[in-house]
């Protein structure tokens, strides 16, 4: 293995993949985002806690210029994250993954972590816009869902190291017990402990694009991966001449 | 005259070290962009980064976009 070729490939995908990602949200996201944040302007003005005034529209103008110009660079460090999570477990996994190139096992891949690390936990712990969401349980909802991602991932580790050991006709085994499992976490996991006052039809739009934002994502980061490693091949056997 | 021979150096050992980096820069970018609130640059700055939270602000719509708690 080429290590300084494979981690440059692993990198460089996950932060062209993450790039995408923030253009999407930008795209498809923001709309949402900045329906909420008025939403949230209205309650700070009707409460007294700030005065809809020229000096507030200026102040908010900054940081929300702030806020839309970080999606392009959160989206690279997020990306070069996942990225990197992405090549430590392709690299474990391609032998065995399904496919008859490494551009397809890296597609295919992509899907698996798509549903076992982001959709599973996001059907326990739906993204939610701002106006949604108490301060003071940010601590607990982020651990919550950190350990739903960390439950989920592993879990898919265990299952396969059964997968592995089952005869042929028994591996279904394996699919059956992930999702025991999985459904015994989803009831056990306490729910998000914050409750829901802004208007549904916003939240669940943002959901929706969230999903489609995140997903296009995933689709990218297997893509480009994949492509990459087809093209540059880090793990070819290297040649050599001797005289 | 001397003759040259091709041989094929089979290396598919997985790199630990890689490994390892990939490991640090997952965690290092997933707090960054999921977690933190001033943490980060309270290293250096102190309590200022905590109130002014400049990588929350940073990476606030792609926290909510991605599905991470965000305040």
């Amino acid at each position: 293995m080429k290590t300084v070729l494979f981690l440059i490939l692993v990198l460089v995908s996950g932060c062209f993949a993450g790039m995408i990602h923030g253009l999407a949200n930008l795209a498809i996201v923001e709309p949402y985002l900045d329906e909420a944040i008025g939403i949230e302007n209205q309650n700070l003005f009707a409460s007294g806690e700030e005065v809809d005034s020229p000096q507030f529209w200026v102040e908010y103008n900054n940081y929300r210029y702030w806020q839309k110009g970080g999606q392009i660079l959160a989206g690279a460090i997020l990306g070069t994250s996942f990225g990197a999570l992405f090549g430590i477990v392709f690299v474990f996994s391609k032998n065995v993954l399904p496919g008859s190139s490494n551009a397809r096992k890296a597609i295919f891949l992509s899907g698996i972590m798509w549903f076992t690390i982001y959709f599973i936990p996001f059907l326990k712990y739906p993204a939610n816009p701002p106006t949604v969401g108490d301060p003071e349980t940010v601590v607990l909802r982020g651990i919550l869902y950190l350990a739903f991602i960390a439950i989920s991932g592993f879990g898919v580790v265990g299952f396969y190291q059964l997968y592995k050991r089952l005869q042929k006709n028994k591996k279904f085994v394996a699919y059956l017990g992930y999702a025991v499992f999985m459904s015994t976490v989803f009831i056990i996991m306490p729910q998000n402990p914050d409750e829901i006052t802004a208007p549904m039809d916003l939240v669940n739009g943002f959901r929706i694009m969230s999903v489609f934002a995140v997903s296009i994502f995933w689709i990218a980061l297997g893509i480009i991966f994949g492509a990459f490693w087809q093209k540059f091949q880090p793990d070819k056997p290297v040649k050599a001449e001797i005289h | 005259m001397p003759s040259a021979r091709e041989i094929t150096i089979s290396k598919s050992k997985t790199p630990i070290l890689a490994i390892a980096i990939l490991a640090v820069i997952f965690g290092f970018g997933l707090f960054t962009v999921g977690y933190d609130q001033g943490h980060l640059f309270s290293i250096v700055l102190g309590q200022e980064a905590f109130d002014e939270l400049w990588i929350h602000e940073l990476t606030h719509d792609m926290r909510h976009a991605a599905g991470f708690p965000c305040h």
